[in-house]
């Protein structure tokens, strides 16, 4: 019942331009053949995605939704994949919602588990970020409102 | 600006509360905010299209069902479902084959360079070219790292004096690069079988996918093949709709001009015989196709002839050894009346309109106006005793005269009948033609021509309005002096029963119809139609021949028919005609070749076609469709007949059939 996935360490490691190169050729080669196998799909869309450009990281999930979209038996696998796409992307939202598909069917799934806190760590330093942006806005605005105060105290 | 305005809003909202608990609706808040940032173009990325498709399709996605994996056989996958994706991408990416390259290097011995490959290619004669880039994939560490291995060892040997040594004594791997050999190589082979897994995957996949390709492809033919048939049957209506238009037109224009005489045979409308669309009641949609849907009980002989004007007009009856045909009502399935004058069984029917025309046993063809019967039906019932019917009819048998006598029979019925001074307009028999000597067995009349066909193997042309003969075409001069044979033509002497057709009576047994039953066949002349002055007849010597009404010649005969031919009917193109050796024959009219032959099972007393099908009575209980366009065959049996149907007779989806049960039964094609 388990797949078979990498752990989300391995999609930071990217791999060579032409490594790339070679995976974008076959799988162009195959479109032009309009017989493309999964295999290739899936190993471009890997390639893609393991790579740190956001351009080549979207493509890649556009193709693995394809793949989800077309292969009812690889879906399972895919929700990994494509979870793994968003989180590097950033959309955190996405990313949880399909860890939470797979952790559904797989709850002992040792790497979608990880994922699952990776993406919550995500969300949380967002978060941070956010607060802290509040904060220096609320202080930001206390300080205007005080000097528009004093202002009108004076006169 | 909106993200940040609404993430501001909310923040002012939950300030008090943001020092508690931080709930996830918080930091998802908080979150939108950090992300506004980015959003507001840190490192300025535009939003493509690419984006949003799979933001738009991530949603759409989440709701997809995803159906159980079957247990995967550990890690080989072999027994079980087919290797996971990743173990695919480790087997097939280019990287894969590093370590083979690798280590084939590492075995790669380092002498001078001898120029193998421009010698082999020198050999093979080939132009020598500048080596390209060989392979995908060798990554340039790995070369890097071999080569000064190898160097170093050339090296370290110095200068040797290399003897004969074979080119494997010099290289030292040591113990781990063996090791590390080893596992790779199993690695590789683990590869090589998850790559033949994928590939065995692949082809079950495409073979499918072949063989819902396959279907759909025969569907789509079978849809072609409707579509023509579609096509086909729109001609037609084409075709009949611009004849009645022009008939329409005519009329208008001819009104004037318009004979109504009541003494004269109606004036007769352009042959409607081949004709479509039929006008039908709007109930007519609603009854099941394949189904006879109203019977009629003709008598206790098997049906002999029969014909209709219109679907849901008036139909003729006649049945063998009776000489009275049937006249009924289609509307309301009743029998109007009879028609009585003839002698003998009556043979051949035709109806057009009011009119219909009848050939018997007697010799004779006896012309009817339909529109009488009904008067004609109420006088007879007024107390007429039956003998007296029968009285009448040994009456009109002496007193059958010679030129032609209108019809005395039904004005001579006695006391009651005062009208016997209208001699000529009593009674639906309008005429009587006589010439032949013995039954007449086929004719055809179309406008004011009538052609017949005897059993004195003469056809005979007729002029309806004079009643006259007006030539008569001998068959057996036509046998004995047949037209210059044609280049690659059957020679007469192929007609299986020339000899008995120019001897005397004409006879020859029917093969036994489906239920065992046979008969003797002694119609010399099958069928007959003419169109303008071509006429077509069909013999018993198995010869269907074309004649020239002109003349009164036969300019061609078409051979090919076994038996007698029983029945017969021609278009603009082919020629068809059914015989009692069990098929039926398609001809080209112009050239005289044979297009088809449709084989039954046993002999075809009747049939009928259009562009699209050929309906025929072939010696079995149900009616045989031929489907012309898919060459399929179909037979009418729901409700139908209980003894083998003898003739039959459509218009449009109208058909009447009927049998030797006696029964005629009405379909709805």
């Amino acid at each position: 019942m388990a797949v078979d996935v990498p752990y989300a360490a391995d999609a930071e490691v990217s791999l060579s331009f032409d490594e790339l190169q070679v995976l974008r050729t076959q799988y162009e080669r195959e479109v032009a053949q309009s017989h493309v196998t999964t295999q290739t799909k899936f190993n471009f869309a890997w390639g893609l995605v393991k790579s740190p450009v956001r351009e080549h990281q979207v493509e890649g999930v556009r193709i693995l939704q394809d793949i989800y979209r077309s292969e009812p038996a690889r879906r399972r696998e895919c929700l990994y994949y494509i979870a793994l796409g968003y989180y590097k992307m950033g959309n955190y939202e996405d990313a949880k919602n399909f860890n939470g598909l797979l952790l559904d069917k797989e709850p002992a799934n040792l790497q979608a588990q990880s994922l699952g806190t990776l993406i919550e760590q995500g969300v949380s330093r967002e978060g941070y970020i956010g607060m802290a942006l509040a904060g220096g806005a609320a202080a930001i605005g206390t300080l205007l409102v005080a000097t528009l105060v004093r202002r009108a105290a004076r006169k | 600006m909106t993200p940040r305005i609404m993430a501001h809003a909310t923040t002012v909202s939950s300030r008090p509360r943001a020092a508690v608990t931080a709930g996830t609706r918080h930091r998802v808040d908080f979150a939108t905010l950090g992300r506004t940032p980015l959003r507001l173009g840190l490192g300025s990325r535009r939003i493509t299209s690419r984006e949003l498709e799979i933001v738009e399709a991530a949603d759409e996605l989440l709701t997809v069902e995803i159906p159980d994996t079957p247990t995967a056989a550990g890690s080989d996958g072999e027994g079980g479902g087919p290797p996971s994706l990743l173990r695919g991408f480790q087997a097939t990416i280019p990287s894969a084959d590093k370590g083979r390259t690798r280590r084939r290097q590492t075995r790669n011995v380092e002498a001078p360079r001898m120029g193998m490959k421009r010698m082999s290619m020198g050999a093979r004669g080939l132009m020598v070219e500048d080596a390209g880039a060989e392979g995908e994939g060798e990554s340039e560490e790995d070369v890097v790292v071999v080569g000064k291995r190898g160097e170093r060892e050339r090296g370290k040997r110095g200068r040797k004096k290399r003897g004969r040594e074979s080119l494997s004594a010099q290289k030292v791997f040591g113990r781990e690069e063996l090791e590390r050999q080893t596992s790779e190589i199993k690695r590789d082979k683990e590869n090589l079988h998850v790559r033949r897994s994928l590939i065995h995957n692949d082809i079950a996949e495409i073979t499918h996918k072949i063989e819902a390709l396959d279907i759909i492809r025969t569907k789509l033919e079978e849809d072609l093949l409707k579509l023509h048939e579609d096509d086909l049957e729109l001609d037609d209506e084409l075709e009949m709709v611009r004849e009645r238009l022009e008939l329409e037109e005519s009329r208008t224009r001819g009104t004037k001009g318009s004979k109504g005489a009541a003494q004269v045979p109606p004036h007769l409308p352009p042959s409607r015989r081949r004709k479509g669309p039929a006008f039908l009641p709007s109930e007519h949609d609603e009854l099941p196709p394949g189904m006879a849907f109203m019977t009629l009980e003709c008598g206790s002989s098997p049906i002999a002839a029969l014909d209709f004007s219109e679907p849901y007009g008036t139909l003729v009856t006649a049945t063998q050894d009776d000489a009275q045909p049937r006249v009924w009502d289609l509307l309301s399935g009743e029998e109007i009346g009879r028609l009585r004058g003839h002698t003998g069984a009556v043979k051949a029917v035709q109806v057009e309109d009011a009119v219909c025309l009848t050939g018997s046993a007697d010799g004779t063809v006896r012309v009817w106006d339909l529109r009488r019967v009904d008067a004609e039906a109420d006088e007879w019932e007024h107390g007429m005793v039956h003998l007296s019917d029968v009285i009448e009819e040994a009456e009109e048998g002496e007193g059958e005269g010679e030129g032609v006598v209108v019809d005395a029979s039904v004005a001579g019925s006695g006391a009651v009948r005062q009208g016997a001074s209208k001699e000529e307009e009593d009674g639906p028999c309008v005429r009587v033609l006589e010439g032949h000597s013995k039954a007449v067995t086929a004719m055809y009349f179309e406008d004011e021509t009538l052609v017949t066909g005897a059993s004195d193997k003469t056809l005979r042309q007729w002029d309806l309005n004079t009643g006259q003969c007006v030539m008569t075409m001998d068959i057996l001069w036509a046998l004995s002096h047949p037209p210059s044979v044609p280049p690659g033509g059957a020679l007469p002497g192929h007609l299986f029963s020339g000899a008995a057709a120019a001897a005397g009576a004409f006879a020859v047994p029917t093969p036994p119809y489906a239920d065992g039953s046979w008969e003797m066949y002694q119609d010399f002349v099958g069928a007959v139609q003419f169109w303008g002055y071509a006429l077509v007849s069909g013999s018993g010597d198995g010869a269907v021949r074309m004649w020239d009404m002109r003349t009164g010649q036969a300019h061609r005969t078409l051979l090919g028919h076994t038996g007698p031919v029983t029945c017969l009917q021609f278009d603009e193109i082919h020629v068809v005609s059914g015989s009692l050796d069990k098929s039926i024959r398609i001809w080209d009219l112009r050239t005289g070749g044979i297009f088809e032959t449709v084989k039954y099972d046993h002999a075809v007393t009747s049939l009928q076609f259009d562009s699209r099908k050929i309906v025929s009575a072939a010696g079995e209980n149900g009616v045989k469709v031929y489907n012309r366009t898919s060459m399929q065959h179909s037979t009418l049996l729901t409700n139908g007949h209980t003894k083998p149907v003898e003739k039959l007779s459509y218009m449009d989806r109208y058909l009447v059939s009927g049998a030797r049960d006696a029964m005629v039964k009405i379909w709805a094609l």
